[in-house]
């Protein structure tokens, strides 16, 4: 037989592609269960370690299960909010429902085509509300959370993870805790651009509230990150806007009574 | 019988894929930090070569000459896949940290170098010998890079604290990629002296 006519060169590669197309698809549906289980353990996992409930180690050894026991036993009350500042649904905390990395990326399409969105908060009983960010770094997208404390303006905790950034460079957003570290304490502006990442550092090396330094050598990186952080952060300002008018009306009225 | 041992020797000793034909270095630079991730990289590419040999090997009197490399490369990019995947099924955490690396399997030198140059001409035995004593030669330098390197780098083994126990301060140089071409020179170097066949006059 002649391996080298033109009908059986196309006929070959016709059949090689239909047959690993049809191994991989049998591969993918066979093994999806589990591989969403571990992804939910690690978006779990991520917003506990932005709260500060542990670090990624920690939970990185407890297990999927302990992971989830935990959320599930920790959080208070989950949903989602819209442009408006109003609670779209509730994610339902005991089946553990949490936004997957596709779920942040389809509403950062809401957000930034000006669509209307539903975006999600976590609230943890020692009152941290954990808010997400989604958007894109270098080579790929990168994604993560910020939590909260109890007066929505400063920021507690923090982690972030991407896809393919740089190991060594753009990866330092999620390797490196002192990066990370440093959003702790940091205030948001509760406006278009709610909180900055700036080369250089400052004079006199403190930087104002709502900043911290960039990552050295990972520019894009850094600037993609902030990119991340005003778009998402800005568009739950109507909703920190809207608790905070809550709790100050509730004020008030205890002062009357 | 002979040409078996040689065939499966070969790749370990003389013929090491690393110390003597110099492939594969950029990934024995990157994930040689730890000794988890290099024992994971080595048994990963043990196994892509070893089946993408045999596949190769079982396919070679049918393969179009004209097309062969893409072929090769189909069926590499199908067993990264299918390892990604299981990985990322069984050991999520290892593939979160190797994911960058995995995909980087698929343009591994050693992998198609092998099918070029072994498995398209021999019976699918001795290839799948082949590949896997080459991802083993591979694995080996690899994980004693990682040895030294998560040893005197971070003062751990495979996690556990072995030289930060008894007082050691971490060495940063250690844990950048420029010292693992270092402790691959001299493993080269030391290859090459007790194997005087390597030598060049």
């Amino acid at each position: 037989m002649n391996t080298n006519s033109n009908v059986y060169t196309i006929i070959y590669t016709t059949l090689v592609c239909v047959l690993v197309a049809a191994i991989l698809a049998f591969a993918s549906q066979k093994l999806a269960p589990k591989q969403q289980e571990n992804e939910k353990a690690e978006n779990i996992s991520q917003i506990l370690t932005a709260g500060k409930f542990g670090t990624k180690e920690e939970w990185q050894a407890a297990g999927n299960a302990a992971i989830v026991q935990y959320y599930k036993d920790n959080a208070a009350v989950a949903f989602t909010v819209n442009a408006e500042g109003q609670k779209v649904r509730d994610l339902d905390i005991a089946s553990a429902e949490v936004y997957g990395v596709p779920g942040l990326k389809a509403q950062n399409y809401n957000i930034k085509g000006g669509k209307p969105y539903d975006i999600p908060v976590y609230q943890f009983k020692n009152g941290i509300t954990v808010v997400a960010i989604y958007g894109a770094g270098l080579w790929g997208p990168v994604w993560g959370y910020i939590s909260l404390c109890n007066d929505l303006q400063t920021i507690c905790g923090a982690y972030f993870d991407h896809e393919s950034e740089t190991p060594g460079l753009g990866g330092k957003i999620k390797d490196d805790p002192s990066f990370r570290a440093a959003f702790a304490g940091e205030k948001i502006t509760l406006g278009e651009n709610p909180f900055d990442i700036v080369k250089g550092g400052a004079p006199g090396g403190v930087l104002d509230d709502s900043k911290v330094d960039a990552i050295t050598g990972a520019t894009m990186t850094s600037k993609g990150l902030d990119a991340a952080i005003d778009n998402w952060i800005s568009s739950y300002v109507p909703y920190i806007n809207a608790v905070l008018a809550s709790k100050a009306a509730e004020t008030e009225n205890a002062e009357e009574e | 019988m002979a040409k078996l041992k040689e065939t499966i020797l070969n790749p370990i000793l003389k013929g090491n894929p690393i110390t003597v034909l110099v492939l594969g270095i950029c990934s024995s630079l990157a994930v040689t930090v730890e000794l988890k991730g290099a024992l994971v990289m080595a048994l990963s590419v043990t196994i892509v070569t070893g089946l993408s040999s045999l596949v190769c090997s079982l396919l070679r009197k049918t393969i179009p000459n004209r097309v062969r490399i893409i072929i090769q490369l189909v069926v590499v990019a199908l067993m990264v896949i299918l390892v990604d995947q299981v990985l990322k099924a069984y050991a999520y955490a290892i593939d979160k940290q190797l994911s960058v690396y995995i995909g980087l399997i698929i343009t591994n030198c050693i992998v198609m170098g092998r099918i070029e140059a072994f498995a398209l001409g021999n019976k699918p035995i001795p290839s799948l010998l082949d590949g896997l004593a080459n991802g083993i030669g591979y694995g080996l330098i690899l994980i004693a890079v990682a040895f030294v390197r998560e040893l005197l780098g971070s003062g751990t083994l495979l996690g556990y604290p072995v030289l930060s126990a008894i007082g050691y301060v971490n060495n940063g140089l250690v844990i950048l990629p420029p010292m693992a071409l270092i402790i691959l020179g001299c493993i080269i170097w030391i290859h090459r002296s007790i194997d005087k066949d390597l030598q060049e006059k």
